[in-house]
């Protein structure tokens, strides 16, 4: 098999977002946790630069990476979890169900996922270089799409009045 | 020329893996990361369905989708915060006054 | 545009950073003491934990950061396609912009930008 750069990427870049995925359940402090979070989210916006969906992989790294994990690590450190005996987690029949449970969801996952869709698409659609750009995602928000973005401001509106009203509640 | 199948089961094993966090994880936090990692595999598998269709809407949607990320992000968190506040604990086994 | 050639760049630029820091691991002599572990090696000892609790109100500014930062991905977009849609557009987004700047209004009444 010739040596392809984009397969070589491809895997590279889907086994370490696994491996990242995989270390950030099993870490015990939740510092190492965002960490790797933030790690593979920067492996899967490589991807998304693969699909050729530029814009996304731009706006992946400045909200999930710029600002959701900022504010992740903020609370963790806000919350001064340092003492360990608040986190100490045993291993009992209730958590290999869960294991379990969720290996049983991944076949199904990859089931319908991967024999479903085999020989489907013979390749990229040709106008996926054109999608990723700004324009082409603009044209749309602002035409077809432009009910979803007037709602979209709604919820960022609930979200700072939400915020607010927990997070203020006389905290002096 | 990667087939869509990888890019789907790339996302099926991020999703299934963001499961086994919610389920076994104890801490809330954790368990806030483990569900924005399921967001974000279906954002995958939005993002690769766009690109092999041909059709701008699935990007639409993850820009929808990041979001309700982050406006969950913002409020999950500040309950987070105020579960502190009253329980000095995240540990979700402790939060347990409405279980019967 | 070539993708791969920038991710190539990504994953080159990773090694060189940390290659350097493996290398340097691997190579430079390690010598361990009480004294070297210290944070300020030839000053005062240092006392308790660096793992201060912040105020809340960091918090709150961390949010609204975050909710602005959403709507400046929103206007990229809109600012790219501004010239093709002309008014249509514009008014789309003041519209969009008056119902989220209801959001700082609010947080301003609750006085959490008010630092005291």
């Amino acid at each position: 098999m010739e040596f392809k750069l984009e397969t070589f990427l491809f895997f590279f870049l889907a086994v370490s977002s696994i491996i990242s995925a995989i270390m950030m359940i099993t870490r015990k402090s939740p510092i190492s946790s965002a960490l790797f979070l933030i790690l593979n989210f920067f492996t899967v916006s490589g991807l998304y630069l693969l699909l050729k969906a530029q814009f996304i992989a731009v706006i992946q790294v400045l909200v999930y990476m710029g600002a959701i994990m900022v504010l992740f690590l903020f609370v963790i450190m806000l919350l001064n979890l340092q003492d360990k005996s608040k986190f100490k987690e045993k291993y009992s029949y209730k958590k290999i169900t869960s294991l379990l449970l969720s290996i049983l969801l991944f076949c199904i996952l990859s089931f319908t996922l991967y024999f479903g869709f085999t020989g489907k698409f013979k390749a990229m659609s040709d106008a996926a270089g054109d999608l990723g750009k700004a324009e082409t995602l603009g044209a749309e928000l602002f035409t077809a799409f432009s009910f979803p973005f007037e709602l979209a401001s709604f919820l960022l509106l609930a979200a700072i009045v939400g915020a607010v009203v927990l997070a203020k509640k006389k905290f002096n | 020329m990667i087939d869509i199948n990888y890019y789907l089961l790339t996302s099926a094993v991020l999703f299934s893996i963001g499961v086994a966090g919610v389920l076994i994880r104890r801490n809330a936090i954790v368990i806030f990361m483990c569900i924005e990692l399921m967001l974000n595999s279906i954002n995958l598998t939005l993002v690769a369905f766009s690109a092999f269709l041909g059709s701008i809407s699935g990007q639409i949607f993850v820009f929808i989708v990041m979001t309700v990320a982050a406006a969950e992000a913002a409020v999950g968190l500040a309950i987070v915060i105020a579960l502190f506040r009253n329980k000095e604990s995240v540990n979700i086994d402790e939060i347990n006054i409405l279980k019967w | 545009m070539n993708t791969e050639a920038l991710i190539l760049f990504f994953i080159v630029g990773l090694a060189m950073v940390g290659g350097g820091i493996i290398i340097s691991t691997i190579l430079a002599p390690k010598s361990k003491n009480p004294v070297k572990e210290e944070t300020y090696e030839c000053g005062i000892p240092t006392q308790g934990a660096s793992w201060l609790q912040y105020k809340i109100g960091y918090y709150l500014f961390a949010i609204i950061f975050l909710i602005f930062d959403v709507e400046i991905i929103f206007m990229v977009p809109w600012a790219v396609v501004m010239k093709d849609y002309g008014f249509t557009a514009f008014v789309e987004i003041i519209i969009f912009l008056m119902i989220v700047a209801l959001g700082l209004i609010y947080a301003y009444k609750k006085k959490v930008l008010r630092w005291d």
